[in-house]
């Protein structure tokens, strides 16, 4: 018989053991961060600096792996069946707005819809894996797969809490979302590549650093610029495209029914 | 026919390791010589698989926005330099914020090269295989592998959507309004077919009791032997200890 017909096995091993995976991820997220701001290493290219560039890329690297690690496993076949859709998705929608010439990234629309259709757990993993596969077309976005890990973990609270059933309230949890994923991502862009991996962002920080900033304090104000409209734009395009979405497709997820996601609109 | 590279008889994660560590030592050394040579070594194994051209093309695309932002931020404006080449307004062009802002772009220059000649090198196939047999999820092979298979499919499916639209004699407007009537035609459509297919798939897994476990057979086999087993170790090793070996003395001389 199907291992997937049977009734969830009792083993508290592999259970404790992710669940310990997922807390040290997240220590080791929030200490490397906090070290970071609380030490504000000056250096970038001499000793100091490579240790910190390797430190933080290391760090964030093995939390967004450690994630995943502890999440993958529980994941049901219904999410895992949607998560490669979500990730192509992000490529393909990326690079059609990418070619419109509108400034906007769009390239976490996936992991967003999966947060919202399949809670935060599943979004997290589709934020790691796809950035672990958009990494072999563009290693430089390898390090910061733990803040496309904190998209879909954002997508999925908001969606639990109520951000779907109000089409307005998609993007006030996109702005939220925005602030906290650009916050926690500057750290990367500073020490890791010295600043952004665009001229036009680039040329934000060189404007805040001209007025006397420090580089991770002007990285962290373009982020702050770029990353809310940016997230408040997809997750109300995702909300838009759920609720465009019939209602048994929906209604297939058990995070959209258990938390009742999208309100009255589910029951339609 | 598809010519396959010449590095085909490794085992993809003999690649991605070596990789990996050939960036953490340049990374640590900090030589531009070195970060020179590495970059010189990859275009010359890009042109051995005759797969140099592409690995410019791609490099570029990344990497000029990059050192161009490298550039504005620190060798056009430099606030810590003490050799001051020019100074306007708020443009202050010093050495140091030349040297800083190329030694970055070689930095990131030789983890953008080496992982574009990474992917390049290693055959899809072969690493979902790799994934398969590792000690890895097998939910993780088959992810690399549906996402890999479906990227192309979307793409196609896309614009077969776009061609639907303009079929049916759809005026696009200039502006806002018309990029969010254009993202709306294409995604809505992309969107739900794709959720449906998804959904569809996942009933035909479940009831193949999806993910196994287990033991399985696999009809491919992944180019593996003893000394790259042995490559990989000494490589994973050099990728720890090389820059801690590299960087000690630094940490040292600044206690």
């Amino acid at each position: 018989m199907s291992q997937s017909l049977l009734l969830p096995e009792n083993h508290t091993g592999p259970l404790l053991r992710r669940r310990f995976l997922a807390v040290a991820a997240v220590l080791l997220l929030a200490g490397t961060y906090t070290v970071l701001v609380l030490t504000h290493p000056a250096g970038l290219t001499d000793g100091l600096g490579q240790t910190v560039a390797l430190a933080t890329f290391a760090a964030y690297l093995a939390a967004a792996l450690m994630l995943l690690a502890a999440v993958l496993p529980d994941l049901p076949v219904a999410t895992l069946s949607l998560i490669p859709v979500a990730l192509a998705l992000n490529i393909v929608l990326g690079q059609f707005v990418g070619s419109v010439f509108i400034p906007l990234y769009l390239d976490s629309l996936g992991t967003v819809l999966v947060g919202f259709l399949a809670g935060r757990r599943a979004g997290a993993a589709t934020g790691v894996l796809g950035t672990l596969i958009w990494s072999l077309f563009n290693p430089t976005v390898l390090p910061f797969a733990a803040g496309a890990a904190l998209v879909g973990f954002l997508a999925g609270t908001a969606a639990r809490f109520g951000a779907l059933r109000r089409p307005y309230l998609a993007p006030i949890a996109g702005l939220g979302a925005g602030v906290l994923v650009g916050v926690a991502s500057a750290p990367v862009a500073t020490f890791v590549f010295g600043g952004t991996s665009g001229v036009g962002t680039g040329a934000v920080v060189a404007a805040f650093r001209s007025m006397g900033d420090s580089l991770l304090s002007a990285v962290t104000k373009q982020a702050l610029i770029s990353d809310p409209g940016d997230k408040a734009i997809v997750f109300l395009l995702a909300a838009l495209l759920i609720y465009a979405l019939p209602a048994r497709l929906n209604g297939g997820f058990a995070f959209v029914r258990r938390h009742r996601v999208l309100g009255s609109r589910g029951s339609r | 026919m598809h010519q396959l590279p010449r590095t085909g008889r490794l085992h993809p994660f003999t690649v991605l390791v070596l990789a990996a560590a050939v960036v953490a030592i340049t990374t640590a050394a900090g030589r531009w010589w070195l970060h020179t040579a590495v970059l010189a070594g990859c275009l010359l194994l890009a042109a051995r698989a005759k797969r140099a051209g592409k690995l410019v093309r791609l490099g570029a695309v990344i990497l000029v926005p990059a050192w161009g932002s490298h550039l504005l931020i620190h060798g056009l404006i430099d606030t810590g330099g003490g050799h001051v080449l020019a100074a306007a307004g708020p443009l202050r062009i010093t050495t140091e914020g030349l040297v800083t802002a190329g030694q970055l772009g070689l930095r990131t220059g030789v983890l953008v090269v080496a992982g574009l000649l990474c992917s390049m090198l290693i055959d899809r196939h072969d690493l979902v295989a790799a994934v398969d047999l590792s000690s890895a999820p097998p939910q993780a092979g088959y992810l690399l592998a549906a996402t890999l298979s479906l990227l192309p499919r979307l793409a196609q499916r896309q614009r077969a959507i776009g061609q639907a639209q303009a079929l049916r004699g759809i005026p696009l407007a200039a502006g806002p309004r018309g990029w969010w009537r254009s993202v709306r035609l294409r995604s809505v459509p992309l969107v739900l077919s794709s959720v449906q297919d998804a959904a569809d798939r996942s009933a035909y897994l479940a009831a193949r009791g999806f993910p196994a476990k287990g033991a399985h057979t696999r009809l491919r086999e992944v180019p593996d032997s003893p000394a790259q087993c042995w490559v990989r170790r000494v490589a994973l090793g050099a990728m720890v200890l090389g820059p801690v070996a590299l960087l000690a003395p630094t940490w040292v001389g600044q206690g």
